[in-house]
C-alpha cells in the first residue's frame, strides 16, 4: 500500500511537470528531493507506466501511465475543490486532498464532481482534467449545484465558484464580492444579467453568468439571506461516505 | 491663512465608485465638485485646501476604484499617486450600503505604510434598511479612526477633521498563508531600503503587475528585476499555486470575519419600491416606454417652461432696453453694432440670456434631478443589445450613455476601456451624433417651436446614424480583444433638492462664464464678416452646398460659422429662422440635426485630443464634419420624398 502511495505521488508530480512541458528525470529528482527514491520509477517503468527517453533523461508517460497519473490528479483537484468550497477549509485542503487521492474510486470521483457541477479548475488555478461525467456534460437533476444562467429570476443560490480564465474578469467580480461563498440574487436576465450580491446589484454579460456556479438553497426566497445553505441529503450521505472510507 | 511651519499634508479620498467621495471633498473644502448619483462622474484627480486648527491639509478627490490591483487606466492613475510617495494620509470612503465591496478595499489598503482614516458614509440608508453598523469594533479591528457620515446633509464634516489629525496606521496589514508570506519576505528582500510600500509592491509583483514592474526596473534596475521574476518563477513551480487566487481568497476571509463582526442586526429588507422601480426601468418592455415619456415629459417641460420664461424675460429686460437705443443711438453703424442683426447686445447678450439660458435651466433641473435618481446607469441595461448588435462589448456602454450628459466628460471616461479598438469607437461616436445635455434641450426647444414628431424624427436620424457609424467603424478598425461586462449599478434615491439646485446653478454658471464672452465675440465676428462683405462673398460660395444639397436658406451659414465658437450661439439664430417661418418642417429638422452633429464643440475637441493625439482628433474632426453635411444631405432627400 505504502509502495501504491508512493506511485501515485510521483505520477502526480509527473503530470504538473508535463503542464509545465518539462518532464525531465532531473526535474523529477529535484522535485522530491532527499526523499527521491530512485527504486520506485524503476517500478513505474516496469508496471508499464512510464517510459524513459532520450538517454534516459526525459521521463513520457505510457498511455497507462497518462491514463492514471490523469485520475489521480483529477481526484486531488476535485477534493481540494471539495475542501475548499464546500467545507470551506482554508489551510489544510491541499493536505486532505493528498490523502483522498489515493482512496477515491472512479465512480465516487465522478459523483463528487457532478455535485461539483463539473468544475474546471481547482482553487490553485490549474485545470481539473475532465472525466467521463464532464464530457457527458449531463446536467442531472440531482446534481445541486446549478449555473446561474439556469436560475429563474427571483431565486438566490450560494456562489460554489466561478469557472474563469480571465484575471481582469476575476479580479473585477472579486471587488464586487461575487465571489464563492457569497449569496447571490437573480433579478433580471434579459437585456442582461442583473444579479445582487452583498447589497449591490451588479449588471453583467450572459457569457460571465454561464461561468457561475451556485448551490441551490433550500426554502422561501424571502429568507434566503437568513438560512446557510443546509447541505443537501445526497452531499451529506456523500460526504459520511468519503469520511467513513 | 497662518502656515504653520509643517509642510501641507496631502490626504487622499478614495473609495469605490459612486460612495460619496466627491460629497465629502466638497464637505471639506467648501470646493464644488460634480456629484453625482452614478460611477465615473470623477475622472481625474482634483485637489483643494482645508485648515483644520492651523494646520493646512491639501485634500484630495479621485475617481472610484474598487481594487489596487486593477489594471485599468483610471485606477492606475489613483495608484500611481498613492504609490508616489506624497499622499501622507488616506481617507476612505466606505458606502456602507455596499460594505463588503468597500473592506476588501481597505484590505489592501492595510497593506500600504500610510495612515488611514475610514468614513463610513451613507448610514442614512443602511439606517432604514435595518442594518446597524458597530464603528468602534471597526475601528479597533482595523486600528484606525472610523467617522459615521451622512454626507449628503453634511453630517460627520466636523468629526472628520478631527480624524484626519489622528490618522493612525493601520494595526496590522491583512497576514496570508505561510508559503505566500515567504514568498512575500524573499520578494522583499531584492528591494532597496529606500523603497516605500514594500510589502504592498511585493504583493504587486507576485501578481506579475506590468506597471509595478516598469516601476521596480526603473528604482532597482533590469537585474533585479529579472532576479525577483526568476524567485517568482521557481516558487510557483515548487508550490503549484495560484497567487491572485490566493489573495483574493485571503481578503475575502478578513472580509467575511469583519463584517460578521460589525454588522450587529440585520432584519432581511423586503423588495423596496425603489428596486422595482429600477428594475421596470431596465426591462425592454416596460423600459423604453419609460424612456419614451421620461423625454416626452422633458420635451413639454422645456419647451412650455422656457419658452414661458424667455417670453418673459423679452418683455420684461429686453425690449425696454432695444427700445431705448434705438431712440438714444441713431448713427446707423453703432445702432446695427449694438442691436442690429449680428449687435452685440442682440444677438451676443439676449441670445445667451434670453433664448439659451431659460432652456439650460430648466433642462438642467430635470436633467440633474435623473442623474440623482440614479436613472442613467440603468440604461446601460436596457440599451444592451443595441450595443451588442453593432459589435461592440458592455464596457463600452457606460461611457456612450454619459455622452448624453457631457461628451467632454464622457470622452474622458473612455480611459476605463482597456481595447483601444472600442476606445476609439467610442470616442467617435460620442463626439458624431450623440446630443448631450444642452444639445438635447436646445434641439427640444426650437423644434418644439413645429411639434415633437419632429423631434423624433430628428432624435431618429441621430440614432441611425450612431449605428451605421458604428458597424463601419467595427468593420473598418481591426483588433479582436474583447471586454467584459461588469456594471454595478447605483441605488435609486430620492433626488435631494439642495444637491440639484446647487449642480443646477453650478451648471449654468460655468455656461455663462465660458458662453458669454464666446457669445459676444462671435457676434462681433460675424458683424466683422457682414459689414466687409465677406459673409456675403461666403453665403454665395457655399450656396450650392446648403441650398442645393442641404435644402436650407442660405443664411443658416450665420450659424453655422457662430456654430464653431460655441454651438449654444447657433440656437438663438436658428430660433430666429423658425420664428420667422424662414425654416419650414422639414428644413427645420434639417438645421437642427445638422447643427447636433457639424463640428464637434471645442471642449469635446480638447478631450480627444488627450485621449487619442492631434493627428487622430483632427482626422475625427474633420471625418465628422464632411460626413455630417452628407449625411444631412440624404435625410433632406428622404424626407422630402415623405412631406
Ligand atoms: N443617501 C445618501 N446619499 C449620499 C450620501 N453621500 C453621497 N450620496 C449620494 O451618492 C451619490 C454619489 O456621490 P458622489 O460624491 O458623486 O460619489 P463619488 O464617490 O465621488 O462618485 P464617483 O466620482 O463617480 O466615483 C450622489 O448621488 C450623492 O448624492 C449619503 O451620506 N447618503
Ligand atoms: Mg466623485
Ligand atoms: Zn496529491
Ligand atoms: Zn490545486
Ligand atoms: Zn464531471
Amino acid at each position: 500500500m505504502k509502495d501504491k502511495v508512493d506511485m501515485d505521488e510521483y505520477l502526480e508530480a509527473l503530470w504538473y511537470m508535463k503542464e509545465n512541458n518539462n518532464m525531465s528525470k532531473a526535474k523529477l529528482v529535484d522535485a522530491f528531493g532527499d526523499d527521491y527514491k530512485e527504486e520506485i520509477l524503476q517500478r513505474l517503468i516496469n508496471e508499464e507506466l512510464i517510459t524513459l527517453l532520450e538517454d534516459k533523461k526525459e521521463v513520457s508517460f505510457t498511455e497507462k501511465g497518462e491514463a492514471l497519473a490523469r485520475r489521480i490528479v483529477r481526484a486531488h483537484r476535485l477534493a481540494e475543490r471539495l475542501l475548499f468550497d464546500a467545507m470551506g477549509m482554508s489551510k489544510d485542503f491541499e493536505k486532505g486532498a493528498c490523502e483522498f487521492e489515493h482512496t477515491l474510486t472512479e465512480e465516487l470521483i465522478n459523483s463528487i464532481c457532478t455535485m461539483l457541477g463539473h468544475p474546471k479548475e481547482c482553487p490553485h488555478g490549474l485545470p481539473i482534467p475532465p472525466g467521463d461525467c464532464c464530457l457527458k456534460a449531463v446536467k442531472t437533476v440531482e446534481s445541486s449545484v446549478m449555473h446561474l444562467s439556469d436560475m429563474r429570476i427571483g431565486q438566490s443560490g450560494r456562489i460554489a465558484y466561478i469557472n474563469s480564465g480571465n484575471d481582469e474578469e476575476m479580479h473585477k467580480l472579486n471587488g464586487l464580492q461575487v465571489r464563492p461563498g457569497a449569496i447571490i440574487k437573480l433579478h433580471q436576465t434579459y437585456p442582461a444579467y442583473v444579479v445582487e450580491c452583498e447589497g449591490a446589484n451588479v449588471a453583467i454579460d450572459e457569457d460571465i453568468a454561464k461561468n457561475i456556479t451556485v448551490w441551490r438553497i433550500q426554502g422561501s426566497k424571502s429568507d434566503a439571506h437568513k438560512t446557510e445553505p443546509s447541505l443537501t441529503k445526497q452531499k451529506k450521505s456523500l460526504w459520511c461516505k468519503i469520511m467513513g472510507k | 491663512m497662518k502656515q504653520t511651519d509643517k509642510t501641507d499634508k496631502n490626504v487622499l479620498i478614495l473609495g469605490l465608485p459612486n460612495c460619496g467621495k466627491s460629497q465629502i471633498f466638497s464637505n471639506l473644502t467648501g470646493e464644488y465638485t460634480l456629484v453625482a448619483n452614478y460611477p465615473l462622474s470623477t475622472i481625474n484627480i482634483k485637489g483643494a485646501f482645508c485648515t483644520v486648527e492651523g494646520y493646512c491639509y491639501n485634500i484630495i478627490d479621485t475617481p472610484g476604484i474598487y481594487s489596487l490591483h486593477i489594471q485599468s487606466e483610471e485606477a492606475s492613475m489613483v495608484r500611481e499617486k498613492i504609490l508616489s510617495g506624497d499622499v501622507d494620509i488616506i481617507v476612505q470612503c466606505v458606502d456602507a450600503n455596499h460594505l463588503k465591496q468597500s473592506l476588501s478595499l481597505t484590505a489592501e489598503l492595510t497593506q500600504l505604510s500610510i495612515p488611514l482614516v475610514l468614513v463610513l458614509n451613507a448610514l442614512d440608508e443602511t439606517a432604514r434598511k435595518g442594518i446597524w453598523i458597530d464603528s468602534k469594533k471597526l475601528s479597533y479591528i482595523v486600528g484606525v479612526p472610523v467617522v459615521e457620515s451622512i454626507a449628503i446633509k453634511g453630517v460627520g464634516t466636523n468629526r472628520l477633521k478631527q480624524a484626519i489629525e489622528t490618522a493612525r496606521l493601520p494595526k496590522s496589514p491583512v497576514i496570508f498563508g505561510d508559503v505566500m508570506e515567504s514568498a512575500l519576505s524573499s520578494i522583499i528582500s531584492f528591494f532597496p531600503d529606500s523603497m516605500r510600500h514594500r510589502r504592498a509592491n511585493a504583493i504587486f509583483t507576485l501578481l506579475n503587475d506590468q506597471y509595478i514592474e516598469e516601476h521596480i526596473e526603473k528604482i532597482a534596475g533590469a537585474k533585479t528585476l529579472q532576479d525577483i521574476k526568476d524567485t517568482i518563477a521557481d516558487l510557483k513551480n515548487r508550490f503549484q499555486w495560484n497567487p491572485a487566487k490566493l489573495l483574493s481568497y485571503t481578503y475575502s476571509r478578513w472580509v467575511d470575519s469583519v463584517y460578521d463582526e460589525i454588522v450587529k442586526k440585520q432584519a432581511s429588507a423586503p423588495q423596496s419600491f425603489s428596486e422595482n422601480l429600477a428594475k421596470y426601468c431596465r426591462t425592454p418592455i416596460t423600459g423604453f416606454p419609460i424612456l419614451i415619456g421620461i423625454i416626452i415629459a422633458v420635451f413639454f417641460l422645456v419647451v412650455e417652461v422656457a419658452d414661458a420664461l424667455t417670453g418673459f424675460l423679452e418683455d420684461l429686460a429686453w425690449k425696454p432696453v432695444e427700445d431705448y437705443i434705438k431712440t438714444v443711438v441713431i448713427d446707423r453703424f453703432w445702432n446695427d453694432l449694438l442691436i442690429g442683426d449680428y449687435g452685440v447686445l442682440s444677438m451676443g447678450v439676449a441670445g445667451a440670456i434670453l433664448t439659451v439660458l431659460p432652456i439650460l435651466s430648466v433642462f438642467y433641473i430635470l436633467y440633474n434631478i435623473l442623474e440623482d435618481v440614479g436613472y442613467i446607469p440603468n440604461l446601460t441595461v436596457l440599451s444592451k443589445r443595441i450595443f451588442s448588435k453593432i459589435g461592440l462589448s458592455g464596457a463600452t456602454i457606460l461611457p456612450m450613455v454619459l455622452g448624453f450628459g457631457c461628451k467632454t466628460m464622457a470622452t474622458l471616461t473612455t480611459k476605463t476601456l482597456a481595447s483601444k479598438k472600442e476606445r476609439y469607437i467610442a470616442i467617435f461616436l460620442i463626439a458624431f451624433a450623440i446630443p448631450c445635455a444642452p444639445q438635447i434641450g436646445l434641439s427640444m426647444s426650437l423644434l418644439g417651436k413645429i411639434g415633437i414628431s419632429a423631434f423624433f424624427i430628428s432624435f431618429a436620424i441621430l440614432v441611425l446614424v450612431e449605428i451605421i457609424t458604428g458597424l463601419i467603424l467595427n468593420r473598418i478598425i481591426k483588433e479582436d480583444r474583447t471586454q467584459v461586462f461588469i456594471q454595478m449599478l447605483p441605488p435609486i434615491r430620492m433626488p435631494n433638492i439642495k444637491n440639484i439646485a446647487k449642480k443646477t446653478y453650478y451648471r449654468l454658471l460655468e455656461f455663462l462664464k465660458e458662453a458669454f464672452p464666446v457669445f459676444i465675440l462671435a457676434s462681433l465676428v460675424l458683424f466683422t464678416l457682414d459689414k466687409t462683405g465677406i459673409l456675403d462673398a461666403l453665403k454665395v460660395f457655399l450656396e450650392p452646398m446648403v441650398k442645393g444639397a442641404l435644402g436650407l436658406p442660405v443664411d443658416i451659414v450665420d450659424a453655422l460659422i457662430v456654430l464653431l465658437a460655441r454651438r449654444e450661439a447657433s440656437v438663438a439664430i436658428i430660433a430666429k429662422m423658425i420664428e420667422a417661418n424662414m425654416l419650414d418642417y422639414v428644413q427645420s429638422i434639417v438645421a437642427v440635426t445638422l447643427t447636433t452633429m457639424f463640428f464637434p464643440c471645442v471642449a469635446n475637441v480638447g478631450s480627444i485630443i488627450r485621449m487619442l493625439g492631434l493627428r487622430s482628433a483632427i482626422v475625427i474632426v474633420v471625418v465628422i464634419t464632411i460626413s455630417s453635411v452628407i449625411v444631412m444631405t440624404v435625410a433632406n432627400w428622404c424626407l422630402r420624398l415623405v412631406f
